[in-house]
């Protein structure tokens, strides 16, 4: 459980962590759409410059982006064999009775499972960098103008901020909980898979009747602090864009400029 | 059955950007039938400590002996180590899970893998042991029961395996009081049948009545080890890190400053009552 490196933020003072949250989601958004448009590994080449500089200036060690990869590695393992073999090209590189491999089938397969290594590294990038909180109210600004529409952006960035605020405290939670039931003898480990989902039962039934009761008293100390939503509501931090803001940007576009021309040209 | 500590030192995360020394260089011994209370502020290792005694952690360093169970080894059966040592964690109710109080506490026993009659006895015994009516509450469901009446299930489920030694952390967080003076005097019982007790508390009061030996952690590390009297002797001391003495310690300790000469090991209220009616009647006050 410790392990988890999804989601997890390290504070610090850094120029990526400096930058505006909006600017943050903004460029990720930029650079999700980036790498669903790259078509070859030239501009692999560029995402990876934007990527490592991202890196760098936010002063987050290389080793530990790459680890943030462990969770998904069976997800683009297989999206790599499934792409190697159900690609069909012109001449295959290599035969076994039915089962082809064509070089278009490598090219993509690669492709594939780089495009998945990128989105995760990048978002992995902006949750080391922004506290949960700047995120949600960085999202909720974003998506003020949907009010108009009768949207309501304030109930649910509140329902994400709450959301992310007891992923540790479940966390714990089922730490504690793991451990009481094996020092009552049970054993989530060993067994087939059924015997393992079954060994679950004894930690799943705990976890979710503390949720709901913390859900309760969460709803009850909201109300007893008088909380009615969105309306006419100041907050404690104003966001406002820096000159820093600026530099990011440029430099999003500058990239962006290169994977259009790759497009393009290449 | 003994337990022996040895330099055990225990480091979360060791390695790691969050890295925490919780133990460091902790070694005692506790003698068979004993009752141990660790005390300790929030945060200074107690809790750590009692999870190296039943293989929950892994020692960083040194090591953890169970009667002749090396725990530190991996060949050890953690399943035979549980057996001996019954650990019951803090607000042990939020573990309860089963449809009913039979099969919740009948949970452990069947993971010792008992059968089916076993388990039964082993339920109506603990349940005997904790006050519990098995008539009545046998087939009720966990989650109607009072707070108190929780507790004592979650405790029964750990009694049921029928352990030589039992920790319990913080046995009476957040029970009012005629529920810890509950617990409390059925732990001193479950203690006289002949069981080990290892209590884990902050409360001097909970513990000055009960133990007989004295763990004091403070900041991972083994403060002062030693029976009640001299541990409570030392009240400056235990002030200092942040721990408060029992009530009765503490009235000594300002009658003294007002000029009485009570004995400085009080911490037990017959005893207190003795040593002032012997002061006020020898006419000692001045």
């Amino acid at each position: 459980m410790r392990e988890m490196t999804i989601g997890q933020f390290f504070p610090g003072t850094s120029f990526v962590h400096r930058l505006d949250p909006r600017t943050k989601l903004l460029i990720m958004l930029a650079y999700i759409v980036l790498v669903f448009l790259v078509k070859g590994f030239v501009g692999y080449g560029v995402l990876a410059v934007f990527l490592l500089a991202a890196c760098l200036s936010a002063k987050v060690k290389i080793g530990y982006l790459l680890k943030t990869i462990k969770p998904i590695i069976v997800i683009v393992f297989i999206t790599f064999v499934l792409n190697l073999f159900f690609t069909e090209g012109e001449t295959p590189w290599l035969s076994l009775g039915p089962v082809k491999i064509y070089p278009e089938g490598v090219r993509f397969a690669v492709m594939m499972a780089l495009r998945l290594i990128f989105l995760l590294m990048g978002t992995s990038l902006l949750t080391l960098t922004t506290s949960p909180m700047a995120l949600t109210d960085a999202l909720e600004r974003l998506l003020k103008p949907l009010n108009k529409l009768h949207f309501p952006v304030h109930e649910l960035s509140m329902m994400m901020t709450i959301a992310l605020r007891f992923i540790p405290t479940l966390m714990e939670e089922t730490d504690k909980i793991m451990k009481a039931q094996a020092a009552r003898g049970a054993d989530f480990d060993t067994g087939n898979l059924i015997d393992k989902a079954k060994a679950m039962l004894p930690l799943l039934v705990p976890l979710f009747v503390s949720a709901f009761r913390r859900a309760d008293d969460l709803a009850l100390a909201m109300e007893a602090r008088c909380y009615h939503g969105g309306d006419r509501r100041t907050r404690m931090k104003e966001l406002h864009y820096a000159k820093i803001d600026g530099i990011a940007a440029a430099l999003t576009l500058l990239a962006t400029l290169g994977i259009v021309a790759e497009r393009i040209f290449l | 059955m003994p337990v022996e500590v040895r330099n055990l030192s225990h480091i979360y995360d060791a390695g790691g950007p969050f890295a925490f020394r919780a133990l460091e260089d902790v070694s005692f011994r506790i003698a068979d039938g004993e009752f141990v209370a660790v005390i300790g502020h929030t945060g200074s290792g107690k809790s750590t400590l009692v999870q190296h005694l039943n293989g929950l952690s892994k020692p960083t360093s040194g090591t953890v002996f169970v009667g002749n169970l090396n725990l530190s080894d991996k060949n050890t059966s953690l399943k035979e180590v549980r057996k001996k040592v019954g650990l019951v964690f803090q607000y042990p109710e939020y573990q309860l899970f089963e449809e009913t109080v039979k099969a919740d506490i009948g949970f452990g026993p069947k993971n010792l893998g008992l059968d089916a009659e076993e388990i039964n006895d082993r339920v109506r015994e603990a349940m005997e042991l904790t006050e519990l009516d098995y008539a009545e509450l046998a087939e009720k469901s966990p989650f109607e029961l009072s707070g108190g009446q929780k507790r004592r299930v979650a405790i029964a489920g750990v009694l049921a395996m029928e352990p030589d030694i039992l920790i319990l952390d913080e046995p009476a967080a957040g029970l009012d009081p005629a529920g810890r003076d509950n617990i409390l005097s059925l732990i001193k019982k479950w203690h006289e049948s002949g069981k080990t007790i290892i209590m884990v508390s902050h409360s001097m009061d909970d513990v000055a009545d009960l133990a007989q030996h004295i763990l004091v952690m403070n900041h991972g590390k083994l403060e002062m080890e030693g029976t009640p009297e001299e541990i409570f002797s030392k009240g400056q001391r235990l002030q200092e890190i942040g721990l408060g003495v029992p009530a009765v310690t503490a009235l000594a300790m300002r009658l003294n400053a007002l000029g009485f000469a009570l004995p400085s090991n009080l911490y037990r209220m017959e005893d207190m009552e003795q040593a002032l009616l012997h002061a006020l009647k020898g006419g000692k006050h001045v």
